[in-house]
C-alpha cells in the first residue's frame, strides 16, 4: 500500500510527464473506444432501419417454375403458412403479406421509376401509424389509390387526386399497364424510401397477374432484433414439413450471402408447383456482420500498433526516470526497501499511468460521441442505413471495453517492466556514489 | 333481292374465313423467319426517337441458329456500348458487359439498349407455338386486303399476352402487329413496310417500325443490312466469342 502511494506521489511530482505518457494512452484508448462504440451501434441501426424498410424480420417468400424454368415469386397457400407460423411459436408484433410490383410512373410527359408495395392496409394498421404524410389521407383509400413519396410527387408534379399511368409487368414477367390515382404523398422518407410507394394489395395483385388471395412476401416483425435466427429455424422447420421447402444456409466459407446462396441453389434446381424459402433480416444483412468483424479486428490492430509504440515511449521514459532517480533508489534500498518494492514502486507508477489514460480516453470518447450524436445528418443522408433517425450512434458493450482496458494495462506493464527490473537490480552502493 | 344477295355474300365470306386454316398460316408466318438447319445473321440498325431528345442509333449484330433456339447479339454502336451483347443457351438469355467481363442473367423480354424494340424481335418467334388464335376477322390495311388474327398466349413466357396481327391474304406476310397488355391496352405497333429482303430462300422484312402507344411520341426504326445464311462456326454461340469479340 506504501510502494502504491509512493507511486501516486511520483506521479503527481512529474505532472507534465506522466500528463503526457497519459495524454499518449488516453490517445490510443479514445481511438479504439470510437471505433467499438461504432461497430456496437452499426449492426443495430442497419437492422433496425432494413427492418423498417422491409416490413419485418423474418421473411417467407414462395418460388415457383415457369414452364421454360424460369424463376417466378407468388405465394400461393397462405393457410398452410399460417399454421406453420403458429406452430412454430412465432410471436410477432406485425405481419404483413405483400406483393410488388416496379413500374414506370408517368404524368404529364414526366416519368418516374417506383417500387410500388401492395399491401393490405386494413391488415396493416401500424403502416398507416408509420408513414408520415405530408398531404392526402389513407382513409377510404380507392381500389387504384397510391402512396407515393414527396420527392416523386414533385419530380412527376402531381397532387392528390391525379391519375398516374403505369407500365409495368406481370408477376411472371408480361407487358402491363395499369392506372393509379394519388391518394395520400408521404413526407421524404430518406434514401431508399423514396423509391418506395405503397397501394392496395388487391390493385397491385391484378396488375401482376396474381388472384386477390395470392401475394409474394410474407414477412414477421419480431418485438425485437434478438432471437429472429431462432424464430427463422423453428419457421423452416414447419414449412417444410407442410410445404416444399428451400434448405436454409449459413453464411458460406467464403462469405457469401445466405439467400444468394440459396437463389444459386434455385437456379441448378427443379421441382413443381410452389417451394418456400425462409430466410432472416440477419441472412440478408450477413455481410453487414463482415464489415462489424473488420472493424473490430481494426479496432485490435490499431490498439497493438498504437500501444507498440506507446510503449517504446513508456520504456525510455522509465528509463530516463530511473537514471534520474538513481540516487533515490540508492537511499530507499539503503534504509531497508526491498527489490521487489523498487520493481513494485515503477509497475505501480505504469499501472496507474495506465488506468487514469483509460480513464481520460473513455471520457473523451464519450464526450466525442455525444457531440458527433447531436448532429443531425438528415434522413436522406447518404448515410442514412447506418444512423439512428438521421443521427449517428453509438453503443458499447462494456465487458469488450474491460478487455481493452486490460489490454491497454498489460502492455504498459510491459514497456515498464524491464527498467523497472533493472531499477530494482541496482546495487545501493552504486547507486548511491552514481552522480546524475 | 339485294337483302338476300348481302346475306349470301355475307354467308359466303363468313364460310370462306371458317375455311381458312389460320393455325397453318401462323405456321407459315413462323417459316419465314425460321433458317433451320442453317444459321442467319444480319446487322440490324435501331433508330430511336423520343420527344425532346436527340434520336440515338444502336447497331446490333445478331448471330442465329434456329435449329437450337440459339442467338448472340453482339452491339457495334454506340461507342459506348460497343462489345456488350447477349448470348442464349438453352432456355436461358445472359448479359455481357465487356467492362466488368461478368455475364448477367437477362431476359428475351428486355428492350435493347432503351429502345422500343425488345430481344424477342431480333430473335427467331414462333406465333404457332407460343400463342392461340381467339379470332379472325378480314379487313383492308392501306392498299391490301387482309385477315386480321387476334392471338392469346399459351403461357406466361412471351412478353404480350395478346397480340392482333393484320396479315396479307394474297401472301402469308405480316403488315402490322399490335402488342396488348394484360390489361388489354395497346402498348405498341409494329409495322412491317413491304419491302423485303431475300435470304435462304426466304423473304424477310427490311425495314420495322416500332410505336410507343403509351409513351405518345416514342418509336424505333429497325433497318436490316448484311444479312448472310449459312453455317456458322460452333464457338459463334459460347460466352468465349462474346468475350472475343470486342
Amino acid at each position: 500500500m506504501q510502494t502504491a502511494m509512493l507511486a501516486f506521489r511520483n506521479l503527481s511530482r512529474q505532472k507534465r510527464r506522466s500528463v503526457l505518457l497519459g495524454g499518449a494512452i488516453a490517445f490510443g484508448v479514445m481511438i479504439v473506444t470510437l471505433i467499438d462504440g461504432f461497430a456496437g451501434a452499426f449492426v443495430d441501426n442497419v437492422s433496425e432501419n432494413f427492418s423498417n424498410l422491409l416490413a419485418g424480420h423474418v421473411f417467407v417468400e414462395g418460388v415457383e417454375k415457369s414452364p421454360k424454368g424460369r424463376d417466378l415469386e407468388i405465394i400461393r397457400d397462405d393457410l398452410a403458412l399460417r399454421e406453420a407460423a403458429e406452430a412454430a411459436g412465432i410471436e410477432a408484433m406485425y405481419v404483413s403479406r405483400r406483393s410488388g410490383l416496379q413500374g414506370s410512373f408517368k404524368f404529364a410527359g414526366r416519368t418516374a421509376t417506383l417500387r410500388v408495395q401492395g399491401v393490405d392496409f386494413a391488415a396493416e394498421t401500424f403502416l398507416a401509424e408509420r408513414l408520415a404524410l405530408a398531404s392526402g389521407s389513407l382513409e377510404n383509400l380507392p381500389r387504384d389509390g397510391i402512396v407515393i413519396p414527396e420527392p416523386i410527387a414533385d419530380k412527376l408534379g402531381v397532387a392528390i387526386g391525379d391519375r398516374l399511368l403505369v407500365t409495368t409487368r406481370t408477376y411472371s414477367g408480361q407487358q402491363n399497364v395499369g392506372e393509379f390515382a394519388v391518394a395520400a404523398v408521404i413526407k421524404d422518407p430518406g434514401i431508399l424510401g423514396s423509391v418506395s410507394a405503397y397501394a392496395g394489395r388487391d390493385y397491385v395483385n391484378e396488375l401482376l397477374d396474381l388472384a386477390p388471395d395470392e401475394y409474394q412476401a410474407l414477412s414477421f416483425y419480431l418485438p425485437s432484433l434478438k432471437g429472429m435466427d431462432e424464430a427463422g429455424d423453428r419457421l423452416h422447420a414447419e414449412v417444410s414439413s407442410r410445404l416444399q421447402a428451400f434448405e436454409r444456409k449459413a453464411p458460406g466459407a467464403e462469405g457469401e450471402n445466405p439467400i444468394l446462396a440459396m437463389m444459386r441453389g434455385e437456379d441448378e434446381e427443379t421441382w413443381t408447383g410452389v417451394k418456400y424459402r425462409v430466410t432472416t433480416l440477419n441472412d440478408a444483412l450477413a455481410q453487414v456482420q463482415q464489415i462489424v468483424d473488420v472493424l473490430d479486428t481494426a479496432s485490435l490492430v490499431i490498439l497493438l500498433v498504437l500501444f507498440l509504440i506507446i510503449m517504446v515511449g513508456i520504456t525510455n521514459t522509465f528509463r530516463i526516470i530511473m537514471y534520474e532517480r538513481i540516487r533515490e533508489i540508492g537511499t530507499m534500498r539503503a534504509v531497508g526497501m526491498q527489490r521487489g518494492q523498487v520493481r513494485g514502486l515503477f509497475l505501480y507508477e505504469a499501472l496507474f499511468l495506465a488506468l487514469g489514460g483509460a480513464v481520460a480516453g473513455l471520457a473523451v470518447a464519450s464526450l466525442v460521441m455525444l457531440g458527433v450524436g447531436l448532429i443531425d445528418f438528415g434522413l436522406d443522408s447518404p448515410l442514412f442505413l447506418i444512423l439512428r433517425n438521421g443521427h449517428m450512434s453509438f453503443r458499447l458493450d462494456w465487458a469488450r471495453v474491460a478487455g481493452k482496458v486490460a489490454i491497454v494495462a498489460f502492455l504498459t506493464l510491459a514497456a515498464a517492466f524491464f527498467p523497472a527490473r533493472s531499477a530494482a537490480k541496482l546495487d545501493p552502493a552504486v547507486a548511491l556514489r552514481t552522480a546524475v | 333481292m339485294k337483302r338476300a344477295m348481302i346475306s349470301v355474300l355475307l354467308a359466303l365470306s363468313v364460310a370462306m374465313a371458317g375455311a381458312q386454316d389460320f393455325k397453318a398460316m401462323l405456321r407459315e408466318i413462323d417459316s419465314l423467319g425460321d433458317f433451320g438447319g442453317q444459321d442467319f445473321t444480319a446487322t440490324y440498325t435501331i433508330v430511336s426517337e423520343k420527344p425532346g431528345q436527340k434520336p440515338e442509333t444502336v447497331q446490333v449484330r445478331v448471330y442465329r441458329r434456329d435449329e437450337r433456339d440459339q442467338f448472340v447479339f453482339l452491339f457495334l454502336k454506340p461507342e459506348r456500348q460497343k462489345g456488350q451483347g447477349y448470348l442464349k443457351v438453352d432456355d436461358n438469355v445472359w448479359f455481357y458487359d465487356p467492362e466488368s467481363g461478368e455475364f448477367a442473367k437477362s431476359t428475351i423480354k428486355e428492350s435493347v439498349q432503351d429502345s422500343e424494340a425488345r430481344n424477342s424481335d431480333l430473335s427467331r418467334m414462333s406465333y404457332a407455338d407460343d400463342y392461340d388464335i381467339e379470332k379472325s376477322s378480314e379487313g383492308k390495311l392501306g392498299a391490301y386486303d387482309v385477315w386480321i388474327l387476334e392471338l392469346v398466349s399459351k403461357d406466361s413466357e412471351v412478353s404480350w399476352q395478346r397480340v392482333r396481327l393484320y396479315v396479307r391474304k394474297d401472301k402469308p406476310l405480316v403488315l402490322k402487329e399490335e402488342d396488348f397488355s394484360v390489361s388489354g391496352r395497346l402498348m405498341r405497333t409494329v409495322s412491317f413496310p413491304p419491302s423485303y429482303i431475300s435470304a435462304g430462300g426466304k423473304q424477310i422484312p427490311s425495314r420495322i417500325l416500332i410505336v410507343d402507344e403509351i409513351n405518345t411520341g416514342e418509336k424505333s426504326q429497325l433497318t436490316l443490312s448484311d444479312v448472310a445464311v449459312g453455317r456458322l462456326p460452333d464457338d459463334t454461340f459460347t460466352e468465349s466469342f462474346l468475350k472475343r469479340a470486342r
